[in-house]
């Protein structure tokens, strides 16, 4: 036996002294001379840099600093407000009312790539946007993400219909958009189908990039491995399972923004004011998936920045008086911590084509009686999160904090008296209920050991269903399911995007899942839809959660909070949930 | 020494002691085989009393979250993240993976006698089918082959019991149509083939007895690798959900041990090691016990 | 001989349509759904319809087996559906980084593991043995999992002996690689000897060892000359089986010190139901397990003289 340690301890030490000799592994907070590099990481394998081929976390990644589009969002400004960014100002409003011309930047140009003459990047004109935008709205091509535009542009649908007759050899040039017009190389209008707020949000969506029609050629299908934009960064080198390299874009367009919120200028977020994007000279990204080598690589300061599970959280932070956070003193000196409310709504949903679930509103009272979401808060989050009391997040215009909306809260005596109206008193007679979850994590499978808990007390018994994602929306999309678990992230920060989950026509497989159908409600949705934001949009918010109260539809929790570490050299870190890669903005200091 | 042994009349193989007396007659003999024997013992009961209801509710909080061990019984492995026991997890955890053992060895033992002793008696076509069965399981890597028969069984204890124990039959099939074919032409076969027994009375009275150490060493050893897969196909996504598993626990542990929440990790893990400690030295003395040509 | 191997390939017919059947059944008509992964929660019933058909999976069972079929006489298995990467590029590069991962502490374990054994079984029923067999069984007794995490945490973080994961191409992954392989090596010691082990002292109660001996041959000289020699064969006969899963490397392994080994991409495609790639995987496992299975065979009868390849 000690024959073997010593064996095993040589063969240690000498696998140990090459790997100490070979390389230095450079140390990600430390600047290499001459080059700053951002080390991140990615959590899983992005499904298409094609900007019209992608809607998933991360691809964005790669996308928003690879391309840009028209609009973008504030950095620093809250609430979330568009700005331009291919354009020199905010389009500006035609006579009709729904017409608004646009304005490009000269100057912009693409990336150098081998697909334009010469190998050099050439500047950006109108005809580049109105490509892109037919692109966006072909069926051949955008198969994920046209509902954000739908019924927005005068003549988009029709031109989207007319591809899907076409599928090979659609023709740009010989179909048009009808309500988008070319003026010059650098202007041009969009004839909108109504006035609304809801017009200008698709151009800022990462699907609505702009891509050179060279490059798409040259490459098709390919296009993805071979990405060019205007963006902040041009791909250096792309490995889908291993590393990835993003490099700066030397003549980008864009500069530091110059205002901010209040306090920004105090935390020194406008320090880099006016000053030309971006500042990193490459960002690095490893695909990492296990948790446990992310934190590990943070903490030894070979990454810049990482989120904070649960895990995490209970051994490096300490909440303070409530809703405040802040590193435990032996991370305080070592690390940055931010926190920041998300525009999502954590939920869950009653399906209410089920026979037990869906045809007794007492039974669905008595649940969200019982729940509660406060201890949810405080257990399974941390306090992380605020108490959900409209679906609206508390960031978005139109929650609670306007309409004055308020949700059940737990109250077991009124629970057990709804119980018994609904004919179970007690629960008996009460088949056991079948919760579905859309993942086999830890956290979900914890979540459902809280609810459990909490829904016994009043003697309603349920069970989980952990499923994959696409087994758990194979499911949904059918409606045959009792309680599911649901999340609504904003695609758009508007509060329209969260009622439509419950709007009549949106049923599944539309994003109402629930398969609610409430005549008012419709009316309701319809009319708010686009009703620019003010006292009377809210106002109908308002009765539109009192029938979400009233017929439980859904059992809300929490609009939770993102929270995260980075390294003390990291600066410009703002978290907006507009912008979640803000890697343009970013920079490290010595 | 055999020879000396059997002039002072204390040879092992004495005319008249059956297979069975002698192989527990070795058994008892190792102290460590014993001690081994009681742990598996224990941890049966502990499944026993997990099925009766008498072990403690591993739900129940009682203390802070992730607190440390102490010296009391419940937080003898400190608390989890809900303040619950860690020591009352590991327990029913017991159950759950005292469950998956037995019930992946009473499905892949039978089958695997089954399929083994009519391929290596009867041979020509049975045995052709027998045998492209089992090289087309063990063809595919047996990790894919639990996936994919948990993804159509579902999920939940039983299914991925049926699935390790149609993966674990293959094992077994292989050695028992192997031992069948060599006894089958041995002269007490002929013998009471002439006496016109029929095939399976030979396959299941005569020949089977005389195999049988194979399926008793093969059950020690699934039970031991269903344990031990379970873990795995927790982390993959296939495993026990709903309740305590020690897979479950130790795919928790990930993001704790970054943290330095170590006692979950170490107590799973000790108390994995322990049941398949005692498995492996159980089923190294059952194989050397058993074994008919093993002579000290 | 040549008409023996020309045999044993047809064989492989028989085997390549069972796995072709099982994998079909076990992961095509349940499991993930590819298109769901695909078109994610904002996909229209027609876009997932539409992919459906392009997929082929809107084929009966047979059509599909047939399909499959022949991309297996092909060998063209086309692209995946979630990456719409060329198969056989990711595969080679996957091998790549799997065999760089598991070739090297296999075959270096493998001489420490026989070397030990050997030992052990030398001095067996002394201390050395009955002390190491409670180290191995104990080394055994712990699940690959914790080895994995534990390693990581402690000898690459707490120690910092090692960097806590990467990979890069080429021989600078030999400081990435030299954790993974430590565990490798870790991991499959105990069992190795065991089984090695086991192997030596049933040569010893063979009949050549009591000749030898009687021979006046030493003890040591029995043991190196006469009984490894014939230990070989069921030695030969372990490692040749193996050899598949060396192509397979090891995913838990992969996905943890982010390697991009062919390990995890099987198990990113079992999660993301990327049939090309699993089925692409698995025939090529089973073929190559199948043509090890005869090399087996074939060293057997060159090893020793007595087996004959066409009984």
């Amino acid at each position: 036996m000690k024959r073997r340690i010593l064996l095993l301890s040589c063969l240690l030490a000498s696998i140990a002294s090459v790997a100490g000799c070979t390389k230095k592994k450079p140390d990600a907070a430390a600047t290499k001379p001459g080059l700053k590099i951002f080390y991140h990481y990615r959590q899983s394998e992005e499904k298409n840099l094609d900007p019209v081929k992608s809607f998933d976390e991360a691809s964005r990644q790669h996308i928003r600093s690879l391309f840009d589009t028209l609009l973008e969002y504030e950095y620093l400004k809250r609430p979330y407000e568009l700005k331009p960014a291919l354009l020199t100002k905010m389009p500006e409003k035609q006579a009709d009312g729904v017409t608004y011309l646009f304005t490009l930047k000269t100057g912009v140009k693409f990336h150098d790539n081998a697909c334009f003459p010469g190998g050099k990047g050439r500047e950006l004109v109108t005809d580049d946007i109105i490509y892109s935008l037919k692109r966006f709205a072909d069926a051949n091509q955008n198969r994920l993400s046209y509902t954000i535009i739908q019924g927005l542009v005068a003549g988009m649908d029709e031109f989207r219909e007319l591809s899907k007759k076409q599928t090979t050899g659609f023709d740009y040039d010989k179909n048009q958009i009808e309500g988008i017009k070319k003026v010059d190389n650098t202007t041009f209008t969009i004839k909108f189908t109504h006035d609304s707020p809801l017009n200008f949000y698709p151009l800022a969506f990462e699907g609505a990039s702009i891509v050179p029609k060279e490059a798409i050629q040259k490459y098709g299908e390919e296009f993805d491995k071979n990405p060019v934009g205007t963006g902040p960064f041009y791909m250096k080198s792309y490995s889908r399972r291993g590393t990835t390299v993003l490099a700066r874009n030397p003549s980008y367009h864009e500069t530091y923004p110059t205002v901010g919120a209040p306090g920004d200028k105090e935390a020194g977020f406008l320090d880099s004011a006016g000053k030309q994007l971006p500042f990193v000279d490459e960002i690095h990204l490893p695909l990492i998936e296990e948790s446990q080598p992310q934190m590990l690589k943070f903490k030894k300061a070979q990454i810049a920045w990482v989120a904070i599970a649960r895990d995490d959280y209970i051994a490096m932070v300490d909440r303070v008086d409530g809703k405040n956070f802040k590193l435990k003193p032996e991370f305080a000196k070592q690390f940055q911590l931010y926190w920041e409310p998300t525009l999502a709504t954590t939920f869950m949903r009653f399906g209410m084509k089920d026979p037990i679930v869906g045809n007794n509103k007492a039974l669905r009272q008595a649940i969200a009686l019982a729940m509660n979401a406060e201890g949810w808060i405080d257990l399974m989050l941390n306090g992380r999160a605020n108490i959900a009391q409209s679906m609206v997040p508390n960031a978005i215009a139109g929650s609670s904090r306007e309409t004055g909306s308020a949700w059940y809260t737990q109250n077991l005596e009124a629970a057990k008296k709804k119980l018994a109206e609904a004919g179970y008193p007690d629960g008996k007679g009460l088949p056991t209920l079948m919760i579905e979850y859309r993942a086999v994590t830890k956290d979900q499978r914890q979540q459902h050991e809280y609810v459990r808990n909490e829904l016994a007390k009043v003697g309603i018994k349920v069970e989980g269903n952990f499923q994959s994602f696409s087994n758990f929306l194979k499911k949904t999309d059918e409606g045959n399911y009792q309680i599911a678990d649901a999340g609504w992230n904003a695609d758009y920060p508007d509060a329209e995007n969260f009622y439509a989950l419950f709007y009549g026509k949106n049923k599944a497989p539309g994003p109402n899942t629930s398969n609610f159908e409430n005549a008012k409600f419709d009316e309701l949705y319809e009319k708010s839809r686009h009703m620019m934001n003010g006292p009377e949009r809210y106002k109908m918010f308002q009765e539109m959660d009192s029938i979400l109260k009233e017929e439980v539809p859904m059992l809300l929790v929490a609009n939770q909070y993102v929270m995260g570490l980075l390294q003390p050299n990291v600066r410009n870190f703002k978290r907006n949930l507009m912008e979640q890669y803000p890697y343009k903005y970013v920079d490290l200091v010595e | 020494m055999k020879a000396q042994a059997s002039l002072e009349g204390k040879n092992l193989i004495d005319e008249g002691e059956s297979p069975g007396q002698r192989a527990l007659k070795r058994l008892k003999r190792k102290k460590m085989t014993m001690i081994c024997f009681a742990i598996v013992v224990a941890y049966i009961l502990i499944m026993v009393l997990g099925y009766l209801h008498l072990l403690p509710d591993f739900q129940e909080r009682i203390g802070a979250a992730n607190e440390e061990p102490s010296f009391a019984l419940a937080k003898i492995l400190g608390t989890d993240l809900f303040g619950r026991s860690v020591f009352y997890k590991i327990l029913i955890g017991t159950k759950t993976a005292m469950t998956i053992g037995f019930l992946t060895t009473a499905i892949s033992v039978p089958v695997g006698i089954f399929f083994g002793s009519i391929a290596g008696y009867f041979g020509g076509k049975i045995d052709a089918v027998v045998m492209w069965i089992y090289t087309v399981l063990s063809s595919i890597p047996s990790i894919l082959l639990l996936v994919g028969i948990s993804y159509v069984l579902g999920k939940g204890l039983v299914s991925i019991c049926i699935a390790m124990g149609a993966v674990g039959w293959v094992g077994l099939c292989r050695m028992i149509r192997g031992e069948v074919m060599k006894h089958k032409n041995l002269e007490y076969v002929m013998a009471s083939r002439l006496l016109g027994a029929s095939h399976m009375r030979i396959i299941f009275h005569h020949i089977l007895p005389n195999v049988f150490h194979l399926a008793i060493i093969s059950a020690s050893l699934t039970t031991l690798a269903a344990i031990k897969s379970e873990v795995i196909l927790t982390y993959l996504g296939v495993g026990i959900q709903n309740g305590a598993s020690w897979g479950t626990m130790v795919a928790d542990a990930g993001g704790e041990l970054v943290n330095g929440i170590w006692w979950p990790l170490l107590g799973v893990t000790v108390a994995m090691f322990v049941i398949l400690y005692a498995l492996n030295i159980v089923g190294d003395a059952l194989r050397d016990a058993l074994d008919p040509k093993y002579v000290e | 001989m040549l008409s023996y191997i020309i045999r044993r390939v047809l064989q492989t017919i028989p085997i390549t349509l069972g796995v072709a059947l099982i994998v079909l059944i076990l992961f095509t008509q349940v499991g993930e759904d590819p298109v769901r992964v695909k078109l994610g929660n904002h996909a229209t019933a027609e876009a997932v319809a539409e992919l459906r058909a392009k997929w082929d999976l809107d084929k009966p069972l047979p059509v599909q087996y047939v399909l499959f079929l022949k991309q297996i006489v092909s060998f063209d298995y086309g692209v995946s559906f979630n990456s719409g990467e060329k198969l056989s590029e990711m595969f080679a590069s996957g091998a790549v980084a799997s065999l760089s991962l598991t070739v090297p502490p296999f075959f270096l374990g493998l001489a420490m593991n026989l070397a030990v054994a050997v030992l052990i079984a030398f001095y067996r029923g002394s201390w050395i043995d009955r002390y190491s067999t409670v180290v191995f069984v104990a080394a055994m007794s712990v699940s690959y999992m914790v080895y994995v995490m534990f390693f990581q945490y402690f000898l690459a973080y707490k120690m910092g002996w090692f960097p806590i994961s990467g990979y890069e191409p080429g021989f600078g992954s030999i400081v990435y690689l030299a954790l993974p392989w430590l565990i490798i090596m870790v991991v499959s010691a105990g069992p190795e000897i065991r089984l090695f082990r086991t192997i030596f002292l049933d040569e010893t109660k063979a009949d050549y060892v009591r000749t030898a001996f009687a021979k006046g041959c030493s003890p040591a000289r029995v043991m190196f000359v006469h009984i490894m020699k014939n230990a070989m064969i069921p030695i030969l006969t372990y490692t040749v089986i193996e050899i598949p899963n060396l192509i397979l490397g090891a995913f838990l392994i992969e996905r943890f010190f982010s390697i991009p080994g062919t390990g995890d991409i099987l198990l990113a495609a079992i999660n993301n139901g990327d049939f090309p790639i699993i089925k692409g995987l698995t025939v090529l496992i089973a073929i190559s397990f199948t043509f090890c299975n005869m090399l087996t065979d074939i060293l057997y009868a060159y090893v020793d003289p007595r087996v004959q390849l066409d009984s």
